[in-house]
């Protein structure tokens, strides 16, 4: 049982960290794939883990899950340190991308697998009747006997959620589970995902190189490049305030431009703009999230900054549409009208505009901050 | 368009089937249906005739030499089989599993072949000194005093033809194995390991199961060539062990084709029956 040690300040303790990693590293022929990362999650909590591809994220799962041995630091589940500990010993879920079914092995044997050889002896009708549940509770009932590539894509995610989830570990590794999926399943998926997590109170730890995912699943969302964590926190601060510019460019949701800030003035291709807050970062950089830029005509007369550029084509994505300028040093600006805003207003081909929007709005990252 | 049609069209022009027809026929199905008809004939001292009798076959179940080869076969075969799996599956599962690097596993399996590179009867006959009463393994055993008296079993036994095929045959038992197991997803490997599986467990209910159309292939392969094996008793056992195979060879010597093609037969239909059983293991259609 875990005991919630709340401190003076109302934070909660290391106690109560269902797993904690310490200072790990780990690097394969010379290079650093995990730098020193230190990270920890509460019971029944949901982490996203967000990085490109090559930032270490599916290096820290397999650290966790045993199946990797840190070069140093050290790695704890349930106040146990369990950095030699052999993968099968750890009790540590994991689903794996591309699913790793026993191709010879029907639905149900697949899912009774860790308890018909695991290192917990299950009774038979313990083993029948848990894997009856979880079927049901997966919605694979009536596929029990089918051969493993006998079932849809969508079915055999569900199959290998089933089967680590069977095995009712406290903490449960996904690494990019849905990124096989097509966007329609995966939607479906993800709600799943969170109706299991409520019902069994397990914590876990989501690895998705899709920044709408990861947003979208965490209670909190942990963001890695080249080994390091660069920021942590809920999905919502992370998205309007990313740590650095590096975050905000794995968000994909910022044109950033390039300039030096000087006295608390930034100067870049749009002229120069007061900046009201600066985040320190190594280098100086504008960023102005895409939804947050409006479009006029070169005639009108802008009150904040501006920018000239040439309007080259749109996307429509559903919900809004994607508006795609150039200006003159060749730079990509995007500009996304949210249709719930009113119809999208229709620009001419290899026509000038001018793009604005409320400094204010504006993240801007530079040497000079705090 | 017929469904009938569609199905030619999408099998492409049938006439492509016609080389290997010809070839089956020419050189499997009239050879065997010659031997089976010939096994049938009756053979006097100098001569053969195409009269019908039975005489050839009630020979060879009445005398003991012949029973006799038919069961040295049967033993011999069964043994080299159970030595090319002990020996080639942890190979195999060394190369086609333990090691990691492709490039390295490739290299591995390309050293089990070099003998190869050497003919048949020179890689037999080089057992001789090896296995000899003043061979390289008696010299080197008496050499560090472990026995006193040169081992004599070594050559011209049972043993020595043993020990020759085993060599010769196990690479086809280690290459079907290491593919079968170099196609194993590491990831299923993991993923039971996260279940709690141990590696015995893992071995047994996940390896195992996956690399048995590597095992039927290889045994197959061995079963093939052992069964119709001569050269390597011949040369190894100073002709006291008589396989089929001798029998065929020494028959067709003395122009005894009679009896020799019931040999034949009897040889071609055990394995027969031996292939179709190894092959009602697992279903290789599927598997491959």
């Amino acid at each position: 049982m875990w005991h919630c040690h709340i401190t003076a300040e109302g934070r909660m303790t290391t106690q109560t960290a269902i797993f904690r990693i310490d200072g790990v590293t780990k690097s394969y022929g010379g290079v650093k794939a995990l730098d020193s990362v230190t990270l920890e999650a509460g019971v029944n909590e949901y982490l996203s883990l967000l990085g490109p591809s090559g930032s270490g994220k599916t290096t820290l799962l397999r650290v966790i899950a045993g199946f990797e041995v840190p070069d140093s630091g050290r790695v704890f589940f349930q106040g146990r340190d369990i950095t030699n500990l052999p993968a099968h010993e750890r009790g540590i879920g994991f689903v794996f991308q591309n699913f790793a079914l026993f191709p010879h092995l029907t639905v149900r044997q697949n899912i009774a697998f860790g308890m018909a050889n695991g290192a917990v002896l299950v009774s038979s009708e313990e083993t029948a009747h848990r894997t009856q549940t979880i079927i049901d509770m997966v919605g694979l009932t009536g596929m029990e006997d089918r051969g493993v590539d006998q079932i849809s894509g969508g079915q055999r995610q569900r199959v290998a959620l089933a089967r680590t989830l069977v095995m009712q570990p406290k903490l449960v590794l996904l690494d990019e589970p849905l990124g096989a999926l097509d966007a329609n399943l995966r939607g479906r998926m993800r709600n799943e995902l969170r109706a299991i997590r409520e019902r069994m109170g397990v914590t876990f730890l989501h690895v998705t190189g899709s920044e709408t995912e990861a947003l979208a699943m965490g209670d909190s969302v942990v963001v890695l490049d080249r080994g390091r964590i660069i920021q942590r926190g809920a999905p919502d601060d992370v998205y309007s305030t990313p740590a650095s510019p590096d975050v905000a460019h794995f968000l994909n949701r910022f044109n950033m431009f390039e300039g030096t800030l000087s006295g608390g003035t930034f100067t870049g291709a749009f002229g120069s703009v007061v900046a009201a807050k600066v985040t320190r970062a190594p280098r100086d950089v504008y960023a102005i999230r895409y939804d947050r830029l409006r479009v006029s005509p070169l005639s009108a007369s802008a009150t904040g900054p501006g920018l000239k550029a040439t309007y080259i084509a749109n996307e429509y994505l559903g919900s809004s549409v994607m508006n795609f300028f150039e200006t003159a040093d060749g730079k990509v600006v995007e500009v996304e009208h949210h249709l719930s805003l009113g119809a999208p207003e229709t620009f001419e081909p290899r026509q000038d505009y001018l793009l604005t929007w409320a400094p204010e709005q504006a993240i801007v990252f530079g040497r000079e901050g705090k | 368009m017929s469904d009938a049609t569609v199905a030619a069209k999408r099998q492409g022009p049938s006439w492509l089937i016609l080389p290997g027809i010809v070839w089956m026929a020419l050189f499997m199905v009239v050879p065997i249906a010659m031997i089976c008809y010939v096994s049938f004939w009756t053979q006097t001292t100098f001569n053969i005739s195409s009269t019908p009798t039975l005489a050839s076959w009630k020979q060879f179940f009445s005398s003991d030499t012949y029973t006799g080869a038919l069961w040295t076969t049967v033993r011999i075969w069964l043994i080299v089989l159970a030595t090319t799996f002990i020996i080639g599956y942890p190979t195999a599962l060394f190369v086609g599993l333990f090691v990691k690097s492709k490039t390295l596993s490739t290299v591995l399996l390309v050293v089990c072949v070099i003998p190869f590179w050497t003919s048949f009867l020179i890689r037999v006959l080089a057992w001789r000194p090896m296995l000899g009463k003043e061979g390289a393994i008696n010299i080197i055993l008496l050499k560090l005093h472990i026995i006193s008296q040169p081992i004599e079993v070594l050559l011209f036994t049972e043993l020595s033809v043993i020990i020759g095929m085993t060599q010769i045959y196990c690479v086809f038992m280690v290459g079907p194995i290491a593919f079968m197991l170099g196609r194993i997803d590491r990831n299923i490997i993991e993923a039971a390991r996260d279940l709690g599986a141990g590696f015995g467990r893992i071995f047994w209910k996940i390896i195992f199961p996956l690399s048995l159309p590597g095992v039927v292939v290889g045994a197959i392969f061995v079963s093939v060539m052992g069964l119709g094996e001569f050269a390597t008793s011949g040369a190894l056992s100073g002709r006291k062990v008589n396989l089929l195979g001798n029998i065929i060879v020494t028959q067709v010597g003395s122009l005894k084709w009679a009896m020799a093609s019931v040999t034949g037969v009897i040889l071609t239909v055990f394995m027969g029956m031996v292939i179709a059983a190894f092959l009602r293991i697992v279903d290789l259609k599927q598997e491959l």
